[in-house]
């Protein structure tokens, strides 16, 4: 187990928008190269704890932890160059810009590094390969793209910055089931790389079977943890938020 | 891309060759000033505000003092010290900028609207100073006498001259704003426009962007008070107010997010009813008192009414017109981006 580094840790933090608090004393930990999911119903704080994370939101209380770095209450764009990258929710692409102008934003972060250029190309190779979509749509418009679309750019743009933690936020958002199973399985391909990823998911089941451990956040706080297996077997899990799951277990 | 800026190039040619026109359409003087001194220093300051809402999602109820700061510091630069206008109009952009830096700096690096609070404080706060500092202002007496604008050895005095010197200022500046906004250097502004947490998400400093953009707007409203001041050579506390502040933003909200000479039109369009008698010369003078007495309602009534039927602004109506004109649906290039849901 020593090879087992401790990626993320987030200890016990608070955290909201202004004056209102969502986030509770909320601590979690991500592990080299995991698949970590966050569940839980609408409203819960799983976008704010993302947020957090990725600076956008400055916690209140607790700490943040990247890579043995405290990071607490760092900018958004600091948070990219240490390797941080969200793809927020409802994707927030740039609507009137090229797909390429998308994902040349995404490399924003890196445009001062030496030898920026090569490495940009590179990326967009491994990008396009990952998406072949994409290079079939480098000159057309981001809003012209169907859902799955604009998904696969929100997580390519993310991937332009070359992030050591990846942060979805319900990339299955408003999707169909099959363009969702595409999507998870390039979430599948990142894994298998090595990529570590910090997923928001709305549907539970889809999440814990991609993932490799789970936590149940409600109204702010940590409910429950574990192991993917461990979640998918519990009582409560299975009740509240996989109320569909039993049935598509008996459907195949 | 490449062909849309083209585009806009043509038209911002044919639309400078129309405004740069209107002095051989009329001898009337008195109008011509007013369209320089008045609608068009507001013209220009209101493109900086365009830029401010649309690009940096911020309002600013302060500009009037940013003008008021152009004003006194050209003003006092070419009285006191006797240098030329040239002089005087850079040190007011510089002196206004450094103003909105110092108050957008530490505004903007909070999470929050609090810009908008500080550039109304702040606004009180200069207009007070206008009034009381009178050694450097003339207090509320204001400054007479402020040399006309020169360049070289060409004074500025015929009404059309000093049409074209404001308007070619105004439309440089929009072709200006043009090129930033839609060339690489612009791109983090753009990102910002489309999306502030994409913007985010891609490493973009929103906050660094938002300053910038303020401090360009504050340039901008020092440059309109320099050319008030040395076109009207009068200035007093009184014509740096809240109420100018207001109006100014209304226009800018007027105008909309999605274009800039949108706001322009606005600023145009509102700045001139205060002036209605002159530039409609038949109108029965009730008309034009009613329209006087109740230009403030007037702009209130304008703004809730584009809220309601065109919240786009002028610019976003125009821009839907010509979609309908060509039956082609075009992406909605405005908004928090592309969202799902
Ligand atoms: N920008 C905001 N300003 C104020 N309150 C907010 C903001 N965004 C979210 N909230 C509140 O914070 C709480 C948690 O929201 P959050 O978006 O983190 O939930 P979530 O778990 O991501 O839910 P969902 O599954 O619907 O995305 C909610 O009560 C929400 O109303
Ligand atoms: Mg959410």
């Amino acid at each position: 187990m020593t090879e087992a580094r401790e990626m993320l840790r987030v200890e016990k933090v608070s955290s909201g928008y202004g004056h209102v608090g969502v986030l509770e004393g909320v601590s979690i930990h991500v592990m080299h190269g995991e698949v970590v999911t966050l569940i839980g119903s609408n409203g819960a704080g799983k976008s704010t704890l993302l947020k957090t994370v990725a600076g956008v939101l400055s916690p209140t209380g607790g700490s943040v932890v990247f890579d043995g770095r405290d990071i607490s209450g760092i900018t958004p764009e600091k948070a990219v160059e240490a390797g941080l990258a969200l793809v927020p929710e409802g994707r927030r692409l740039f609507g009137s810009m090229s797909v390429g102008e998308n994902l040349e934003l995404g490399a924003y972060a890196r445009r001062r590094s030496r030898s920026f250029s090569s490495e940009f190309a590179e990326d967009l190779e491994i990008v396009h390969e990952l998406f072949p979509v994409l290079g079939e749509r480098v000159d057309q418009s981001a809003a012209t793209l169907s859902g799955g679309e604009q998904q696969m750019l929100a997580i390519a743009r993310a991937l332009m910055s070359r992030p050591r933690l990846l942060l979805l936020d319900e990339p299955s958002l408003g999707l169909a089931p099959k363009v969702i199973s595409e999507i998870f399985a390039i979430l599948d391909r990142l894994r298998s790389r090595g990529v570590t990823i910090l997923l928001v998911e709305q549907d539970a089941s889809v999440a814990l079977r991609h993932a490799d451990r789970g936590y149940v956040l409600r109204t702010g706080r940590v409910e429950l943890e574990g192991t993917a297996s461990e979640l998918l077997a519990n009582d409560d899990v299975r009740m509240i938020y996989l109320g569909s799951w039993k049935k598509s277990v008996s459907g195949t | 891309m490449r062909s849309s800026g083209y585009k806009r190039f043509v038209w911002w040619l044919v639309a400078s060759v129309a405004v740069m026109c209107v002095p051989f359409l009329t001898d009337n003087g008195f109008m011509l000033k007013i369209l320089a001194k008045d609608v068009g220093t507001n013209a220009l300051v209101v493109l900086g505000l365009a830029l401010l809402f649309g690009y940096g999602g911020q309002v600013s109820l302060g500009h009037a003092a940013f003008i008021g700061i152009g004003a006194y510091t050209s003003a006092l630069v070419t009285m006191r010290f006797e240098l030329p206008w040239l002089a005087g109009v850079a040190a007011a952009a510089l002196v206004s900028a450094a103003g909105g830096a110092l108050l957008a700096l530490p505004s903007l690096r909070l999470r929050g609207h609090y810009l908008a609070m500080a550039t109304l404080g702040f606004g009180e706060i200069m207009h007070i100073v206008f009034r009381e500092a009178t050694p450097l202002t003339g207090g509320f007496d204001g400054l007479r006498g402020i040399p006309s604008v020169a360049i070289g050895g060409f004074v500025f005095k015929s009404p059309e001259s000093i049409y074209w010197l404001v308007w070619g200022i105004v439309l440089v500046a929009l072709l200006l704003a043009y090129n930033v906004v839609a060339l690489r250097p612009g791109r983090a502004m753009r990102a910002l426009h489309g999306s502030e947490l994409g913007s985010q998400a891609c490493g973009v400093d929103t906050v660094r962007v938002k300053v910038q953009v303020f401090v360009v707007s504050a340039a901008l409203a020092g440059i309109a008070g320099s050319l008030y001041a040395h076109v009207a050579r009068f200035i007093s506390p009184e014509i740096f107010t809240l109420h100018r502040s207001v109006i100014l933003l209304s226009m800018a909200v007027l105008g909309g997010t999605s274009s800039l000479a949108g706001p322009i039109v606005a600023a145009v369009g509102l700045s001139i009813l205060k002036y209605v008698d002159s530039f409609v010369p038949g109108m029965p003078d009730a008309a034009s008192t009613f329209l006087q007495d109740w230009e403030l309602d007037i702009y209130g009534l304008t703004i809730i009414v584009v809220m309601l039927f065109a919240p786009g602004g002028i610019g976003g109506a125009f821009r839907s017109l010509r979609q309908r004109f060509r039956k082609k649906a075009a992406p909605d290039p405005e908004g928090e981006g592309v969202s799902a849901a």
